[in-house]
């Protein structure tokens, strides 16, 4: 658990995920340190079966129809300007030059993509614009649970800046202990695990 | 949401999986092979997984059909039914 004055915080997409379903996940997760214990739920085991089946299949096959030149996997990377850290599933360079992200996501395509997801792919794109040092403009989900249906999200550069934002939100939550509003959607609290404490 | 799940499972030991399944999700048991109850949507999806993962998909058949409360107040139970209020949560509430 990381400490209230530690410069050494760390911030992954996942947490930046939750934070945007409700920001008091940081509070329970990274100030009191309560684990959201979600090993134990079984749509999270199944999608990490998913994900490591994902690694094994169809390693040498290129997306050429997304323009695809490159494959990287499981690629780890952090930016400690950031205080951001995390493991893109796929790294791809495409035949421009730019980078794109892919991120393979246990769910079903919706009809519409949300802010979460795309925060996700954001983050992702900072993480490979910090460390490769090319342009990203674009990113990939691949929804496992819609016959892999891979929908491609553009990357504007205030989508970056907005990224950057949320990650210092999180952070001082994380450093000064400030217990934030919940969300205002009471629907997510229906189904949040920390919804007997939470008051 | 008020949801029904109907199943015929050939072999006994998925069957028995299923129904406990079922049972742990917090939904009682109406008849031998049907369950009914409340579940949120996230819980209506992850019971549904479950219950693939252990079934035939080739020869077994399940249905979970979530059902909204204005409907259930218009279900009719004839003979020896279940009790409609343990099924709607009317009960619990009391003790809240």
């Amino acid at each position: 658990m990381p400490t209230l004055e530690s410069d050494s915080v760390t911030i992954t997409p996942s947490e930046v995920l939750e934070y945007l379903f409700c920001p008091r996940y940081i509070y329970f997760m990274n100030v009191l340190g309560i684990s959201q214990q979600e090993a134990k739920r079984f749509k999270v085991v199944q999608g990490r079966q998913v994900h490591r089946q994902k690694q094994i299949r169809n390693r040498a096959y290129l997306r050429k129809k997304l323009g695809v030149v490159k494959r990287e996997f499981e690629v780890y990377l952090s930016a400690p300007r950031y205080h951001l850290r995390g493991q893109v599933d796929e790294v791809l360079t495409l035949a421009d030059g730019s980078l794109a992200p892919l991120d393979y996501k246990f769910a079903e395509w919706k009809n519409r993509l949300y802010a979460g997801y795309r925060m996700q792919l954001v983050l992702y794109g900072l993480l490979l614009r910090e460390n490769y040092g090319k342009p990203v403009q674009r990113g990939f989900l691949v929804y496992t649970r819609s016959q892999n249906l891979v929908v491609p999200v553009d990357i504007a550069t205030n989508d970056f800046e907005k990224a950057i934002d949320i990650l210092a939100a999180i952070l001082d939550i994380s450093r000064t202990g400030f217990l934030p509003r919940r969300t205002p959607h009471k629907s997510r609290c229906v189904d949040c695990c920390y919804r007997n404490i939470c008051v | 949401m008020l949801t029904w799940v109907i199943y015929d499972i050939v072999k006994d030991k998925p069957r028995t999986q299923v129904a406990k399944t079922c049972q742990r999700a917090g939904i009682m048991r109406v008849q031998y092979s049907v369950f009914l109850g409340d579940l949120n949507a996230n819980e209506i999806d992850e019971l549904g997984l479950k219950i693939k993962s252990l079934i035939d998909e080739e020869t077994d058949r399940v249905y979970i059909f979530p059902m909204c409360k204005e409907d259930f107040s218009k279900v009719r139970l004839l003979g020896e039914a279940f009790d409609k209020k343990l099924v709607t949560n009317e009960i619990r509430e009391l003790f809240l």
